[in-house]
């Protein structure tokens, strides 16, 4: 049997040549995470510092002028806020709606539960575009909605429906509305029942079972879910554009349109207010539900 | 009070499936119609825009890319998932967990960011192209795959790893004579939801393509920014929704769709 | 003994893990053809060792040698052994017979070879027939020999067995110790088996090594452990032990006479007056009779029939001893509980034990 001709055993050097080997398997993709994602967002961080340039990408000078013209400028700050308008209206309605399915569904049997769950994944494997497009079908001036009501003799003339703030509220919470109902599903279905018999022996009746011991104990899906709708509401460019029209404008549109002017460094510094945006959220639903509290599974 | 609760969340539960699906069964309802113009319900079946929609040149290229795109960019998210979990599965604690983290970044990450961040980095070392897609649909795909192998390594026993090496099988022959055909579903699955996921994705799709280049959501999306010929639309998501039902079943049934529930 | 006659050789060998020492400093010699047991509870560091012979760990410091070659720094796959896992680790993908092939195959033997060592393998564990099953179809007890097979196929210079019988129930456990000791014979494979059944050491091994906390307390041959334990665990681990403490009176020719408190005792020992002892005697090795006899007085407290023995606890001045006696040999059966009775024991029955 071959022996090897390294030295002394436990020798620190051969451990670290052993670790450093061991290591080399996520090599490629620790190397591919930081070339194609840490490294781009980072360069993009830089350039939103730079003053923008006719002639090159970006200037040379370091400068906070982009940012101030995005939170110096009223009109942005409009834009901002219906921004966070539409995502709070958005992520409030699909809590609202998707807690009771999730409770619905955390009480079906197995078998129908999975049936649920493939039924919620399904549509979310679909473009958004696709859905959105669903919605135009429905809203739009020959859609469903407007043929029902002129058949049914209730209209004379077909409403716009589209092209409003109600129809992307309603479009975004419908396509992002799975994503809620999943994560509060699996936060509800993990909860051991032993914890609201618990709270009834101790003379809660249902009411408050639920704000007492239920509520808390889900509210990290809750919050997960109230993340994920909100950051991807910010993000949902082209749903926006399709049901709000042309001259709806949240603050994805103004990232989407700088950068096709060549905008460079105004784009960025648009598109890490952005970010800025969803972390804020993202912290304060933290902080007001605290699911850090809940720990470990049920 | 109780049954009263239960119907009322039964109620809502009903109106949620029929908001989130019912426009998508609008749609490929209306995919079938025979008219000319957009009319609901529709006066008869058809198949004629299916037809319209194949011979249409920009909508079967960009169908044809999106395809090429979802392949290639899901084949290599496949193999940096693979490569990824197989490492995180041994670490313990803290390393663990970081890892896990970075892998799943992408995940939550505003996809919008994404995208300029990378036309950006292309147009500064002056590449972009298809292949700038695909390598970007390969990092939106790879946290996908890589919660899907990992599951599959996590259930994995790993004395059988080690009954191999015991018995004279290196690290390689290790892995592709024992773990790989233990783990494939898991692999698979996350192959398929790679591809899945690339060819729905938009967000960083709307800065990386162009002209001759365009994926099959983004030429749609052109489409319905001009009003008129949209039941060729209709066509196209209902091609889309055919391709995701069989993915999907697929994916069922080699590791159960169901326990890949959390987002 | 010539050097290439030790198959397996741990020098100083210590593994720590994240602080915690695991194993310390342990020095083993295998000779070509030995059944050795390493044996103590969980959590004293028997398992990790065998896992650093198997190359699964790396030694903190130390040596090992396979057949005389150096294989500290050699991943486990180009080390000579083959292991049989607590587990069984039979792959679920692969036949009876490709499971047991596989090692064959990974040494490149051809194939039509393999099929036949494979089939003779079975045989030899009593399975024919069951080649082309899968491992999900077969009982514990066919898995195990399953196991068996595939490690044995490929003439390992060493055999390590971690726990083997532990996932089988009693009967098919007993069974299986016999049968793996005549295999082991006739084989006359080096291996390396660790238990925490003390039973099943004493019954299979040539020699057993007890550890605690990391370090061997004893070596020797199965009898010699037994009978002459060198420290309190290894009494106690070992079977039962009744411990008496005393001190040194009177000391000459090899003899020692020792104050027990309650009596006198004494011991074939070399101490020095004055000395703290501390001495084990085996329950069986206890010989009970009627205060006139002499001995030490003690009353019957309780007796617990055993079929083969009886277990008879003695109080003996607020101290417990245990005696063990035979049914079929003696007047076990006469003792009640509360009775007066004189308990001694031979002189060599006494093993006096090592401080600390």
């Amino acid at each position: 049997m071959p022996s090897s001709s390294i030295a002394a055993d436990g020798s620190p050097l051969g451990d670290l040549l052993r670790q450093l080997r061991s290591w080399s398997l996520v090599a490629l993709p620790i190397l591919f995470f930081l070339i194609f994602f840490a490294g781009p967002l980072l360069y993009l961080f830089v350039v939103s510092l730079l003053e923008p340039s006719q002639t090159e990408l970006y200037g040379t000078n370091v400068t906070l002028q982009n940012y101030a013209k995005v939170l110096g400028d009223e009109f942005y700050l409009r834009i901002i806020q219906r921004t966070l308008l539409v995502g709070a209206l958005v992520t409030g309605i699909a809590l609202l709606i998707a807690y009771p399915v999730a409770m619905a569904i955390a009480r079906m049997t197995p078998r129908w539960r999975i049936i649920a769950m493939i039924a919620l994944m399904f549509p979310l494997m679909l473009s958004n575009v696709v859905r959105a497009y669903g919605w135009i079908a429905v809203l739009g001036r020959q859609g469903v909605v407007n043929t029902v009501l002129t058949q049914a003799e209730i209209i004379d003339a077909p409403l716009a429906l589209l092209y409003s703030i109600e129809a992307v509220v309603l479009g975004l919470m419908t396509i992002l509305l799975p994503y809620m109902i999943i994560s509060i599903a699996n936060s509800l279905t993990g909860l051991d029942r032993s914890y609201a018999e618990a709270a009834q022996s101790l003379g809660a009746g249902p009411l408050r079972t639920f704000i007492h011991v239920t509520w808390p104990l889900s509210s990290p899906g809750v919050a997960a879910g109230m993340q994920l709708v909100f950051f991807l509401t910010l993000s949902a460019y082209v749903t926006i554009a399709l049901l709000g029209g042309p001259r709806f404008s949240l603050l994805v549109s103004m990232v989407y349109r700088s950068a096709m002017a060549f905008q460079w460094t105004f784009s960025a510094a648009l598109a890490f207010v952005l970010l800025g945006v969803a972390l804020g959220v993202g912290a304060l639903i933290m902080l007001v539900l605290r699911p850090g509290r809940v720990q470990g599974r049920g | 009070m109780i049954r009263l609760g239960h119907i009322l969340q039964n109620t809502i539960a009903g109106i949620a499936f029929l908001l989130i699906l019912g426009p998508t069964i609008v749609v490929v309802l209306v995919s079938f119609s025979s008219a000319e113009t957009f009319t609901f319900p529709p006066p008869g079946l058809s198949l004629r825009w299916f037809v319209e929609f194949f011979q249409a040149d920009n909508m079967t290229s960009a169908f044809l890319f999106s395809m090429r795109v979802g392949a290639t960019s899901a084949v290599c998210a496949t193999v940096l998932a693979t490569l990824a979990a197989r490492f995180v599965v041994r670490q313990r604690g803290v390393t663990s967990g970081l890892l896990q983290s970075l892998f799943t970044a992408p995940l939550v990450f505003p996809a919008i960011i994404l995208g300029l961040a990378l036309l950006l980095f292309y147009r500064t070392i002056n590449f972009g192209g298809p292949g700038g897609l695909i390598l970007a649909h390969v990092l939106i795909g790879m946290p996908y795959a890589f919660r899907l192998v990992l599951a599959s390594l996590q259930s994995f026993n790993q004395t059988l790893e080690e009954a191999a090496q015991s018995l004279g099988a290196g690290p390689f022959r290790t892995f592709f004579l024992v773990t790989l055909p233990i783990i494939w579903p898991g692999v698979l699955s996350g192959g398929l939801f790679a591809f899945i996921v690339s060819f729905g994705e938009l967000n960083v799709a709307l800065f990386l393509t162009g002209p001759g280049y365009n994926t099959l959501p983004i030429e749609i999306f052109g489409y319905l920014q001009f009003p008129g010929r949209q039941l060729i639309i209709a066509a196209a998501s209902t091609l889309q929704v055919a391709m995701i039902i069989v993915l999907a079943l697929t994916i069922e049934r080699l590791v159960g769709l169901a326990r890949i529930g959390k987002s | 003994m010539a050097a290439g006659e030790i198959d397996v050789r741990l020098e100083n060998v210590s593994k720590s893990f994240d602080r915690v020492e695991a194993v310390k400093d342990v020095s083993v010699d295998i000779p070509r053809g030995q059944f050795f047991s390493l044996l103590g509870p969980s959590g004293c560091g028997k398992t990790t060792t065998l896992r650093l012979v198997a190359g699964f760990e790396h030694p903190s410091a130390g040596a090992i040698y396979i057949r005389g070659a150096a294989v500290t720094r050699v991943p486990p796959y180009r080390r000579d052994y083959s292991m049989v896992f607590q587990n069984f680790a039979l792959f679920p993908h692969l036949t009876v017979a490709e499971n047991v092939a596989f090692g064959l195959r990974m040494r490149r033997v051809p194939g039509p070879e393999r099929a036949r060592r494979a089939r003779e393998a079975l045989a030899m564990v009593k399975l024919e027939g069951l080649a082309e099953r899968y491992p999900r179809q077969l009982s514990g007890g066919q898995q195990q020999r399953v196991a068996l097979a595939r490690a044995l196929v490929v003439q390992p210079a060493v055999l390590l067995l971690d726990e083997p019988l532990g996932a089988l129930d009693k009967k098919l456990r007993e069974e299986m110790q016999v049968e793996l000791r005549e295999l082991q014979h006739r084989l006359g494979t080096t291996t390396l088996f660790v238990t925490h059944d003390q039973e099943e050491a004493l019954t299979m091994s040539d020699r057993i090594a007890i550890m605690r906390d990391g370090v061997i307390e004893q070596i020797g041959q199965p009898r010699e452990v037994y009978e002459r334990p060198r420290t309190e665990f290894v009494a106690s681990f070992l079977g039962v032990s009744n411990f008496f403490d005393g001190r040194i009176t009177a000391a000459a020719n090899g003899s020692a006479t020792v104050d027990l408190g309650f009596g006198q005792a004494v011991l074939s020992h070399r101490g020095t007056v004055g000395e703290a002892v501390r001495f084990a005697v085996r329950p069986e090795k206890v010989r009970l009779g009627q205060i006139s006899t002499g001995g030490f007085a003690a009353q019957v407290r309780e007796i617990v029939y055993r079929g083969v023995t009886t277990h008879i606890y003695l109080d003996c001045h607020g101290n417990e001893v245990i005696v063990f006696l035979q049914n079929a040999s003696s007047d076990a059966l006469a003792w009640r509980i509360g009775d007066a009775v004189a308990f001694s024991w031979e002189r060599d029955s006494a093993v006096v034990l090592d401080r600390g």
